[in-house]
C-alpha cells in the first residue's frame, strides 16, 4: 500500500510542479496552437459541487490534453469536502467526425464530518466516443473510479461509539463507481460551453450510491 | 525538469517515512471499523432464539412485570434507551434485545428479512425471559420499536398487557411518508447534505461487506442532529452499530409491498400510551392524534423540552409519565 501511495504521491507532485489538469472537450474545435484550456463547472457529483480545471494541449500528432482539476462540496464547510485530480486525456482515433477518446486521471479526495476524516488516493479512467463538430458535439462516457487507498482519522463522537476504532490507511480498495452517461457541448469564438450527465453505479453493478446521477455544467475558455 | 524531480522524489521519500509510523489496517477486519457482533465475541450478553443470535440484557427481578424495550431503526440498537433500566428499580424486569441483525446481534443477509420474523423474534424473546405465565408483558418502542410495536399488538392483540409508543413513524406506509416528508426536508446546498452524500465516493461496499456498510451509515448518522433539524434533535446520542443491511431490507418491503400495522387494532382494548416530544416539529399533536385513533382506548402526553430522541435526552421527562401507565396496569 505505502508503494502505491509513495507512488502516487510522485506522480501528484510531479505533475502539480508543471501545474497540468480533466474537463469536457470539442476535439474538433480545439485548434493546434491554443495550448491552455481554462475551465469552471458546477453540478451534482454525489453532492453539489463547484469545480474548476486548467488543461495543457500537447503539440503531440494525436491531441493530448494533460490536465489537473479542483473541486469542493457545496455547505457552509467549503475545504471539508474536495477532490483534486491530475491526469490527461488523449483523443486516440478518428473516423471522419467520430472521434474515440480516454483519460486516466490521479485523484486526492478528501472528506469530513462531525465523527470522521477520509482522505484518499484513487484513480479513475474513461471512455468517450462521439460524433465531433466544429460548433457542437455529443458522446457517450463511460467510466470507472476507484477509491484505492484511504485514510481515516475519527473524533471523539465516533470514538464514544466505538473507543476501539482504527485510524489510519485502510486497504485493499474502499470503494469503486461505474458512471456512464453522455456529454455535450456548443462552441463559439474561443469557448465551450458543455453538459454531462448520467448514472452513477457502485462496482458490483448491484447497488448505487444514494444519489445515483450526476450532472455537470461547464464553461471553458481556450488561449494561444 | 530536474528540479521537478528532485522535488517530487524528496516529497516521496517524505510521506514514506512519515506513513511508516502509521498501522495499516483491513478494510474487511472484523472490529476495525464497528465493534464485533455476539457471534464474533462471546464476551457479548446474547440469547439465541428463533435461529438467530440476539445481543440481550435484563435489569430487574425477573419476576417482577416484565418491560421490552423495542429500539429504533430499522437497525439501530438499545444503547440509546438504557435510561430505561430505572425502571427495573421501580419494580419492573425491564428486558434490551438488538432486534434481529441490529446493533450487537448477528447480522443475517439481506434478503432474510421479513415484518413476520421480526415478530416472531419478539415471541421468542418474550418466551425466553418470562418466568410464569401470570407474568404481565408491557412493550415501550421508540420511533421504528414503536411502529415494531404496534405492529405486535395488531398480530397478537391479546399477549401484551400495555403498550407505550414513543413516536412511531408512521403505523402504514401512507403515514410514514407523510412523517418521512415532514421530517426530511433536504437542502442541496447545505453541509448536511455533504456529509451525507460526498461519502458515496470514499466507501461503496458490496451487499455482502457488511463492515463497510454499516460503518457507512453509522458516520453518516450525523444529519440526523444537524442544526435545525426538524425532528429536534439536539446532538450525538449513542449507538453501537447501524445495521445496514436491515435498514435497506425493510426499506425495500415498505416500498415495494407496503405495510399496515393498523388493520386489527381495534381488537386491543387495553389503553395505549403514545408520547411525543414538544420539540419535534415533524410529530407533535396532531400526528399523535392521527396514530392514536386506530386504538380504541389510548392517552397522548407531551414530553417537554425534548424531541424525538426524548429518552435518551429528557428520560427525566419520560420516566414519571411512564411509571404511571405502567402502575395503572401493574
Amino acid at each position: 500500500m505505502k508503494a502505491i501511495v509513495v507512488f502516487i504521491t510522485f506522480l501528484l507532485s510531479l505533475f502539480t510542479t508543471n501545474f497540468l489538469q480533466a474537463q469536457t472537450i470539442n476535439w474538433e474545435n480545439l485548434k493546434s496552437d491554443e495550448k491552455h484550456i481554462l475551465n469552471i463547472n458546477v453540478g451534482w457529483e454525489y453532492s453539489f459541487v463547484y469545480g474548476l480545471s486548467y488543461g495543457y494541449h500537447l503539440k503531440t500528432e494525436i491531441p493530448i490534453i494533460l490536465e489537473g482539476s479542483f473541486s469542493f462540496a457545496s455547505g457552509e464547510v467549503i475545504f471539508d469536502d474536495f477532490k483534486t485530480k491530475i491526469g490527461g486525456q488523449i483523443n486516440f482515433y478518428q473516423i471522419d467526425n467520430f472521434r474515440f477518446n480516454a483519460g486516466i486521471h490521479g485523484i486526492y479526495r478528501r472528506y469530513g464530518n462531525p465523527l470522521v476524516t477520509l482522505q484518499n488516493f484513487g484513480a479513475d479512467a474513461s471512455i468517450i466516443i462521439g460524433y465531433y463538430k466544429p460548433k457542437w458535439f455529443v458522446a457517450g462516457e463511460f467510466g470507472y473510479d476507484q477509491a484505492i487507498v484511504t485514510h481515516f482519522k475519527h473524533t471523539n463522537i465516533y470514538k464514544e461509539v466505538y473507543p476501539d476504532v482504527k485510524n489510519g490507511w485502510f486497504e485493499p480498495t474502499t470503494g469503486g463507481n461505474v458512471n456512464f452517461g453522455i456529454q455535450g457541448g456548443y462552441s463559439f469564438k474561443q469557448s465551450d460551453l458543455t453538459l454531462r450527465a448520467g448514472k452513477v453505479m457502485t462496482q458490483d453493478f448491484q447497488t448505487t450510491p444514494l444519489i445515483p446521477f450526476y450532472v455537470q455544467l461547464g464553461y471553458s475558455y481556450k488561449l494561444d | 525538469m530536474k528540479t521537478n524531480l528532485l522535488y517530487s522524489a524528496a516529497i516521496a521519500v517524505s510521506i514514506f517515512f512519515f506513513l511508516g509510523c502509521e498501522n495499516e489496517n483491513d478494510i474487511d477486519g472484523i472490529g476495525n471499523l464497528v465493534p464485533k457482533t455476539v457471534d464474533q465475541d462471546p464476551t457479548l450478553p446474547s440469547i439465541s432464539v428463533n435461529g438467530t443470535q440476539l445481543h440481550a440484557e435484563t435489569f430487574g427481578n425477573p419476576n417482577n412485570p416484565m418491560l421490552i424495550f423495542l429500539h429504533g431503526g430499522p437497525g439501530s440498537d438499545y444503547r440509546n434507551g438504557l435510561n430505561v433500566q430505572q425502571l427495573a428499580t421501580d419494580g419492573y424486569y425491564v428486558v434490551f434485545y438488538d432486534q434481529r441483525g441490529s446493533g450487537l446481534s448477528k447480522r443475517h443477509d439481506k434478503n432474510s428479512y421479513s415484518i413476520q420474523l421480526v415478530l416472531d423474534d419478539l415471541t421468542e424473546v418474550i418466551k425466553y425471559y418470562r418466568t410464569s405465565p401470570q407474568q404481565k408483558v408491557f412493550l415501550l418502542g421508540h420511533s421504528w420499536g414503536a411502529m415494531l410495536g404496534a405492529a405486535y399488538v395488531n398480530s397478537y392483540p391479546d399477549k401484551i398487557d400495555g403498550l407505550i409508543l414513543a413516536e412511531p413513524g408512521g403505523l402504514n406506509k401512507k403515514l410514514l411518508d407523510d412523517y418521512g416528508e415532514m421530517s426530511r426536508k433536504i437542502n442541496i446546498f447545505s453541509e448536511v447534505t455533504s456529509n451525507l452524500l460526498y461519502v458515496d465516493q470514499f466507501l461503496t461496499g458490496k451487499e455482502n461487506q457488511h463492515e463497510i456498510l454499516d460503518y457507512k451509515y453509522g458516520i453518516s448518522s450525523s444529519f440526523s442532529y444537524a442544526k435545525g433539524n426538524k425532528e429536534g434533535i439536539p446532538g450525538p446520542s449513542p449507538f453501537w452499530r447501524i445495521g445496514t443491511t436491515v435498514l435497506e431490507s425493510f426499506t425495500d418491503i415498505a416500498e415495494n409491498d407496503g405495510f399496515d400495522f393498523t388493520t386489527n387494532l381495534d381488537q386491543y382494548t387495553t389503553k395505549v400510551l403514545f408520547l411525543y416530544g414538544e420539540l419535534n416539529q415533524s410529530y407533535g399533536l396532531s400526528f399523535a392524534q392521527k396514530e392514536a385513533a386506530y386504538f380504541p382506548v389510548s392517552e397522548i402526553e407531551e414530553v417537554k423540552g425534548t424531541g424525538h430522541e426524548m429518552i435518551y435526552f429528557k428520560w427525566e421527562n419520560v420516566h414519571p409519565i411512564v411509571l404511571n401507565y405502567l402502575n395503572q396496569l401493574k
